[in-house]
């Protein structure tokens, strides 16, 4: 090659290393065991959001805790190339427990390129995800708008969010009298209920300025001093159209009355609050009513519990019986446990084989109670993966919030340490966090089948 | 020519007000990278041993918005959000770039201070 030759490659080749280093999608080359050969500086900058830098060598241990399903997906994929997966949805929760307000969604295309070769692409898709929950959950207002025609409340309210008129419908649905509600604001239309979260009527409002509308759904009062379930619509008032940066009119809320659950706002929330894998809740959800809940157990002077949980000895279940059987251990382990809490409580996956369950209005004798119930019912389930009958255990940590611990960064990691004790006296034991004390000692189970190493 | 003076031009201790004082032929030599960000983290500064590292001329480099174009996975909490929080700054960490696509694993250290207008991000491997 002529020295011109050369230089006119070289020349390509770092214009080419330019591009790359400044793509804004995170580009990753695989292999088959998920070994990180080539990356780029995006990919790097998306995966430290969860390991760090240290633990940056191979994509499927980075994502285990997050997308366990990405190493299944690409074990279970027979053809000898072609596309694994395309924008699968990552929920990544928090980057960390202390980054609780903000939840990152990662998509995640991967192809398998040859035996040993895997591509993989890494999108931040967090915002398009918010919109699409907006959108999805305007169409379904709107639509219900045009399908039914149900007697709306409408409520003005002004740019400080004090009701300034009311129509007569407000009146029937609520029983209040337009002298009840002038001045008020919007929460002076719900029920009390301890069961679910409320956002606050200022958040209502902000959300509303923030996208152009606001919808929610709860418990509202009737004139009877019962409740019904009521659907929100709150939209805003632009201020005059001759100036549009001067600052909003005020808002608009419709009220309707609404069977429960049954709109399908109220199915697209199941879908993007759930794990996947396991039917739990998912960890942004968690840490969304976490946080709500613990404004208000404050506010209100109530207790507010959590229980940490994990799965004993789990390494050794993927690695022995392979990772279905982990994945069947999940799953079973979430139903048995769905099933003993309150449709009060939250139970949610964490991250890799972590739980956490929310107790509301719970001290911490109870929440160590249910705790304990959650640990003998495990002990006793067994799991049916493809290849073996499995039985499994769970160690437990509990915390309550007290005065050494008002928010949930602290109270999760007061009921880590708890669970952190509950694994190094022996595990399959519920202990209480700032206690030595393990309130209940472990039933032997004849059969453990898992009680070699690991986690 | 390093010879001749008594400073310390060693990645680990190299003084900031040192390290922004040299010429450019001094900095080429370094066996470490040197990265120097002016406002608004325009790349001011890219050492030859960065540039042979990184597979990128320095003409490619300076001028452009560091975090965005060349340093995107430094572009976080660890490293350009620290510049943004801590105004007086030098620490050393582990972390791992991708030079040339490959991920590296490589020491960083992370100069600044109020009275030096330049702050700098020195790569050793």
């Amino acid at each position: 090659m002529s020295a011109d030759g050369a230089t006119e490659l070289e020349d390509a080749y770092e214009e080419l290393l330019r591009f790359v280093y400044a793509t804004p999608v995170g580009l990753l080359e695989l292999d088959a065991s998920g070994a990180i050969g080539i990356a780029n500086p995006v990919a790097m900058q998306l995966l430290l959001q969860f390991v760090p830098p240290e633990g940056l060598t191979n994509f499927f241990s980075v994502m285990e805790v997050l997308a366990p399903e990405l190493r299944n997906l690409v074990d279970g994929f027979r053809p000898a190339a072609g596309i694994v997966c395309e924008n699968h949805r990552i929920f990544a929760g928090p980057a960390s427990r202390r980054e609780a307000a903000e939840s990152k969604v990662l998509g995640c295309t991967l192809v398998k390129l040859g035996p040993n070769r895997l591509m993989a692409a890494l999108l931040d898709i967090s915002v398009q995800i918010a919109q699409e929950r907006r959108l999805n959950e305007a169409e379904a207002w709107f639509s219900s708008l045009i399908d039914d025609s149900n007697d709306f409340a409408v409520v003005m309210l002004d740019a400080a969010g004090r009701i300034s008129a009311a129509n007569d419908s407000v009146l029937q649905q609520t029983g209040l009298t337009e002298r009840d509600t002038i001045g008020q604001q919007l929460d002076i239309f719900e029920a009390d209920d301890l069961c679910s979260s409320r956002t606050p009527p200022a958040e209502k409002l902000a959300a509303a300025r923030r996208n152009g509308w606001h919808l929610e759904e709860g418990w509202h009062k009737t004139g009877n001093g019962g409740r019904y379930w009521c659907q929100m619509l709150v939209t805003v008032r632009a201020g005059a159209e001759e100036s549009p940066g001067s600052p909003i009119a005020g808002y608009t809320a419709i009220l309707r009355r609404a069977q429960q659950h049954q709109f399908n706002s109220a199915n697209l929330k199941q879908l993007l609050t759930t794990d996947h894998l396991t039917g739990a809740r998912n960890r942004a959800h968690f840490f969304e009513v976490a946080e709500r809940e613990c404004l208000r157990a404050i506010r209100f002077g109530q207790p507010l519990s959590v229980i940490m949980l994990d799965v004993d000895h789990f390494k050794h279940v993927n690695d022995r019986h392979g990772h279905p059987a982990g994945d069947e251990t999940l799953k079973t382990l979430a139903q048995a446990c769905s099933r003993l809490i309150r449709n009060s409580d939250v139970f949610a996956r964490v991250g890799g084989e972590e739980f956490a369950v929310l107790l509301p209005a719970t001290d911490l004798q109870s929440a160590a109670e249910t705790a304990e119930k959650l640990r003998a019912c495990v002990a006793a389930t067994e799991i049916r993966a493809a290849n073996a009958t499995l039985q499994c255990t769970i160690s437990l940590g509990c915390a309550a919030l007290n005065a050494e611990a008002r928010d949930i960064p602290t109270l999760l990691a007061a009921a880590d340490a708890a669970l952190y004790k509950a694994k190094h006296s022996g595990r399959n034991r519920v202990v209480v966090a700032n206690t030595r004390q393990t309130i209940l000692e472990p039933v032997s189970i004849p059969t453990l089948e898992l009680s070699a190493k690991g986690g | 020519m390093l010879a001749t003076t008594s400073t310390d031009y060693r990645f680990e201790t190299i003084a900031l007000g040192a390290l922004d004082g040299l010429t450019g032929e001094q900095r080429d030599i370094l066996s470490f990278g040197v990265i120097g960000l002016g406002a608004d983290f325009i790349a001011e500064i890219y050492n030859a041993t960065e540039s042979r590292l990184a597979g990128i001329s320095p003409a490619r480099v300076l001028g452009s918005q560091f975090f965005l174009n060349i340093g995107i996975c430094m572009n976080n909490y660890l490293v350009a959000q620290r510049f943004e929080d801590e105004p007086e700054l030098d620490t050393i960490i582990d972390y791992v770039l991708t030079l040339r696509m490959r991920p590296t694993p490589v020491r960083l250290r992370l100069l600044q201070s109020p009275s030096i207008a330049r702050r700098y991000i020195l790569t050793q491997r």
